[in-house]
């Protein structure tokens, strides 16, 4: 592809074809964003490093919960051993019986799992995910400054902060951190006297995660702003990369499904504290009737998945879209199917309202409206397949370069459709009266929107690296840190099917009183070794990550991947603003790989001389 | 190889409407006043989840005290005014959005004096607001009783006549009419009363309580509403005294920041309507 | 209102005040007709009353949204964006209302004893749930 040595110089192009929106004349010398160590590294108000706040953050948190599940699951996978060697680290919630065998402690084999979701699901895939990449992205891919307001954009990351360290406190209560599951149905989580983790644990719990979708609120509206108001000229939304499609539909159904989830919580915080009814009905607890009457603890289940469905999507959305730029960058073809892919982004959006329900089959809800709740959910397959198939048809016939961010992204499309597939089982109620609650539930959601949502952080986190820090990451490292997440995480999920076909219930402590159980015992065992396995690649990740951040090799070019984008036209080290000089003004869609001789023809090209239609 | 000039002609953009071009406001508005309409399409969500909640637990009742007997006092020591004293408060709050709307608009023709004004009427205005409720709530929790979690409202299911201390007969009522369990020196005094009408027809029956949800989401939304008054309230006090001060005259975007605050006032209008409807009307 | 002169929008202003007033009144007027405060025994069809309560509070939502949040003047895809979202709430009241119906239902059928509202014969201590 040796026309292009035809393209034209990017600093040309910025200089003559730019424009100047008089941007450096008001930022001189003393940038009030940089000028000191707390306002350049701390209180920053530039997007790119909220970006790095948010995903170091998530990282810290995605190591706690990843360790969590590796504490429960040597109590799935061996009930019978020891765990006082990691009395140090427990404390009081390792019991030692009489006969000097340490075992872990019921309430917090509970809490382990359910903080282990928390912390997952929002902390690390939503704003450790979304957080960080539509941070990063947003204003370098649309040409834009900074965000829409960077103070509030500052605020977000703060108010996670916030939120964190409450969530961490929780950790340390003495009565332990809510153990009810991540759902917190009630009354679990409505009776303070419920179980150990229902008092403080979840008081805790519950303030944490309204600062949380403060967050996810104040990030929202700054996203969906910027992406409206601040594209640079001839950024229309048709030539939006696929990365900002997603963060920007990512945060309208934020902006819509969080609010959902805070009245529910004041509703369930009422029950807490001020002794209402809303969720509590008909309750023995130690053969005395409670007073509440009247309430329904099915109007929290709703009221949660109203935000918790579309939740999932906000952690898979921008997972695929980083996909969809990784796979067509690395595969040097133009993404197959870029308008279907954005109808389906919205579609999915639009969709992920209207089928909460299903997650409440066998609730005890109206049977009758589960059959809405099925073909909704059934509707969601299409457009999801049809992203599926984008994806596979741009690596068709691609000259596809197999460096770590690509594996992942492929990854990424492998677990999205063996995840995927079993999403359609469980989607249709009758079949959920014998999945529901089991392993098979577990394999599923933990395949499609777990591994395959870290597949496309990881997949960003590779890709963007030179950009965020300058240097890249290291490839050896990498491609065994995909070899073995992929191996291992099939190795975990895959088993737990049949588990859960066979009906093994989700969130027991021990199978020992099931003799139906024990044939599995074997398999549980296994599981468990390929989750320690799993776990301590993950740390290479960390290893490679942070080593890399000081040691790794420079990048020598601006635009290391051969890509279209508009980040990749910045410095290397780009200071606030991005952009030096001018902004890049746009003149085609980001996806013109090996198009009419040239390899790659960045969206900051101008039309060039022979060249066919362009989009 | 071809020749090549950096100044290269624009093929014909394929027409989207230019707006959406980039480099523009698509939506004609600033990012700011699209920030509060995105706040306030979350906020509006917030309490779509309060108010589909309330139709939940309502359906989820058999009972459900009748509003008109329920808020039918007035300030003064009236009694048998169903409705009028809540009517008088959204009276009061369309009011003060009128003189939001005056005080945009004075806002757009830069008259200073006139913003203040106007915005000094709707701060008066939610404040008598705040004050009419804080009224319903104290008539309701000191005299009436309710609380979050006793409702002494409730409705008879069928015809029936009250029973009197000494065993005869006093007033009758009809199926579906409105009752307040009373307090007499602290202590709960249901009234006894004989059904004489449905299958129940001639059993002797005690008052009980209302649906206790009731009283319970009554608190809560419309707390939550008042909250809403109050920090929007506090917000026009502070853009005010920002307006009187002259900072915004200096501004390039003028008096953008009065439009966001009346957004933000005539939302929480907008909710009271449903408010209105479902705890008074329906 | 940069489509009406000055004294123009003035008085939309007061037609507005004087079209959501007229509405509350007629709608508090149905209201008590409707549940015999009006004329003795005379009751409206519930069913009826009701759509017709959310109609009058549809018109009132609207005039506020499009007239005082000026959004009838605002571009259409900002009208469009913040209609769409409404729409999903359709779906959201009819589900969550079926539901507690239900509940409901459910409740009655099993006639479960052990929780009626109590008749409240002494003082209805705050129960210690919540301490």
């Amino acid at each position: 592809m040796e026309n292009n040595s035809l393209l034209i110089d990017d600093e040309k192009l910025l200089k003559e074809n730019g424009y100047d929106d008089h941007f450096h004349d008001h930022h001189h010398d003393e940038d009030p964003y940089q000028s000191n160590f707390f306002s350049k590294y701390v209180f920053s108000m530039d997007h790119k490093m909220i970006a790095k706040q948010f995903l170091i953050t998530g990282m810290f948190w995605a190591v706690i919960g990843a360790a969590m599940s590796v504490i429960f699951r040597l109590q799935l996978g061996f009930p019978e051993d020891s765990m006082t060697w990691i009395k140090p680290l427990l404390g009081k919630w390792i019991v030692i019986d009489s006969a000097g065998v340490g075992h872990l402690a019921t309430e917090f084999y509970y809490a382990l799992v359910t903080m282990h979701g928390t912390i997952i699901v929002f902390f690390v895939l939503t704003a450790g995910l979304s957080g960080t990449f539509s941070n990063l992205l947003i204003p370098l891919q649309i040409g834009a400054r900074d965000m829409a307001s960077p103070l509030l954009n500052m605020l977000s990351y703060w108010f996670f902060f916030l939120a964190s360290v409450i969530m961490f406190l929780s950790l340390f209560v003495s009565t332990g951190p809510f153990a009810g599951g991540w759902v917190a149905y009630p009354p679990l989580s409505a009776l303070p006297q419920a179980s150990s983790g229902s008092g403080m644990g979840m008081t805790l719990w519950l303030i944490s995660l309204t600062f949380f979708v403060v967050s996810v609120l104040l990030g929202g509206i700054n996203y969906i702003t910027t992406v409206l108001n601040l594209r640079t000229k001839g950024m229309s939304m048709w030539r939006l990369p696929l990365t900002i499609w997603s963060f920007f539909i990512t945060a309208i159904i934020g902006l819509l499904s969080f609010p959902v989830l805070v009245s529910g919580f004041l509703l369930l915080m009422a029950d807490r504290s001020l002794g209402t009814s809303f969720y509590l009905s008909e309750i023995f607890i130690n053969g005395h009737a409670l007073d509440n009457v009247g309430g329904s603890p099915i109007l929290y289940q709703h009221l949660f998945w109203f935000l918790g469905h579309p939740e999932v999507y906000i952690i898979i959305l921008p997972a695929m879209g980083i996909a969809s730029e990784v796979l067509s960058t690395h595969s040097r073809k133009p993404i197959f199917g870029y308008k279907a892919m954005v109808i389906s982004i919205a579609s999915i959006a639009f969709l992920s309202f209207l089928v909460w329900a299903h997650h409440m089959f066998m609730s005890g809800m109206n049977p009758f409206i589960s059959n809405f709740f099925v073909i909704f959910t059934l509707i969601i397959a299409v457009p999801s397949a049809v992203k599926v198939f984008n994806w596979i048809s741009t690596l068709y016939g691609g000259s596809i370069r197999l460096n770590t961010a690509m594996l992942f992204a492929i990854g990424f499309v492998s677990m999205f459709i063996s995840g995927g597939l079993t999403g359609i089982y469980l989607g249709n109620s009758a079949l959920d009266i014998q999945m529901h609650d089991t392993y098979f539930v577990v394999a599923h959601f933990h395949i499609v929107m777990g591994v395959a949502a870290f597949f496309g952080m990881f997949a960003g986190i590779y890709h963007w690296f030179p950009k965020m820090y300058g240097r890249f990451m290291n490839e050896t490292l990498g491609k065994l840190h995909f070899w073995g997440t992929m191996i291992g995480a099939y190795l975990i999920f895959w088993p737990m099917h049949y588990l859960g076909l066979a009906g093994v219930p989700r969130r027991y402590y021990s199978f020992d009183v099931f003799d139906t159980f024990s044939q599995f015992s074997d398999l549980n065992k296994f599981i468990t070794v390929a989750a320690i396995i799993t776990f301590f690649l993950q740390i290479v990740f960390i290893a490679n990550f942070f080593h890399s951040i000081f040691f790794g090799k420079k990048v020598k070019e601006k635009n290391p991947w051969k890509s279209n984008t508009l980040e990749w036209t910045t410095p290397i080290h780009a200071g606030h603003g991005n952009w030096p000089g001018n902004i890049p003004t746009v003149h085609r869609w980001p996806y013109d790989y090996s198009k009419d001789g040239f390899d790659f023809i960045p969206q900051i090209q101008p039309p060039l001389a022979g060249e066919t239609e362009n989009h | 190889m071809t020749e090549h000039t950096t100044v290269v002609e624009e093929h014909p953009e394929v027409d989207y409407g230019q707006a959406w071009q980039g480099g523009d406001k698509p939506l004609k508005a600033s990012y700011g006043k699209l920030m509060m309409w995105y706040f306030l399409l979350s906020d509006a969500f917030t309490f779509s989840g309060f108010l589909i909640a309330y139709s939940a637990l309502r359906f989820n009742s058999s009972t459900w005290p009748e509003a008109d007997f329920v808020f039918s006092t007035f300030p003064g020591g009236f009694h048998h005014m169903p409705l009028i004293f809540v009517t008088v408060m959204t009276f009061i709050l369309i009011l003060s959005s009128v003189t939001m709307v005056r005080a945009v608009q004075e806002g757009q023709r830069e008259n200073q004096k006139g913003v203040a004004f106007w915005m000094g009427l709707t701060i008066l205005g939610g404040l008598s607001f705040l004050g009419c409720q804080a009224w319903e709530w104290t008539n309701l929790i000191t005299k009436e009783h309710v609380s979050l979690y006793t409702n002494p409202f409730g409705k008879y299911e069928a015809d029936g006549v009250y029973i009197n201390e000494d065993g005869s007969e006093g007033e009758t009522f009809r199926a579906g009419s409105g009752y307040l369990v009373h307090k007499h020196d602290g202590h709960w005094a249901p009234k006894k009363y004989k059904v004489t009408s449905g299958p129940e027809a001639g059993t002797i029956k005690t008052q009980v309580f209302g649906p206790r949800a009731f009283g319970a989401l009554f608190f809560v939304i419309t707390g939550f509403h008042g909250f809403h008054v109050f920090s929007g309230v506090l917000f026009l006090l502070i853009i005010m005294l920002n307006v009187i001060s002259g900072i915004y005259k200096k501004r390039k975007n003028g008096y953008e920041m009065v439009e966001k605050i009346g957004l933000y006032w005539h939302f929480v209008d907008l909710v009271w309507v449903y408010v209105f409807l479902v705890f008074y009307l329906l | 209102m940069a489509h009406l002169s000055y004294e123009e929008s003035k008085k939309v202003v007061f037609k507005g005040l004087i079209f959501l007033g007229v509405i509350t009144i007629v709608e508090v007027a149905i209201a008590l007709l409707a549940k015999g405060q009006i004329i003795e025994g005379f009751h409206l069809n519930k069913t009826f009353y009701s759509i017709l309560m959310a109609v009058f509070s549809l018109i009132k939502a609207l005039y506020i949204l499009g007239e005082f949040m000026h959004l009838k003047y605002e571009s259409k895809a900002l009208r469009v964006g913040m209609a769409i979202p409404l729409i999903l709430l359709v779906w959201a009241a009819i589900a969550f209302s079926q539901d507690g119906y239900t509940f409901e239902q459910r409740r009655e059928r099993s006639g479960d004893e052990h929780f009626p509202e109590k008749p409240p014969v002494a003082e209805h201590s705050l129960h210690d749930v919540a301490h």
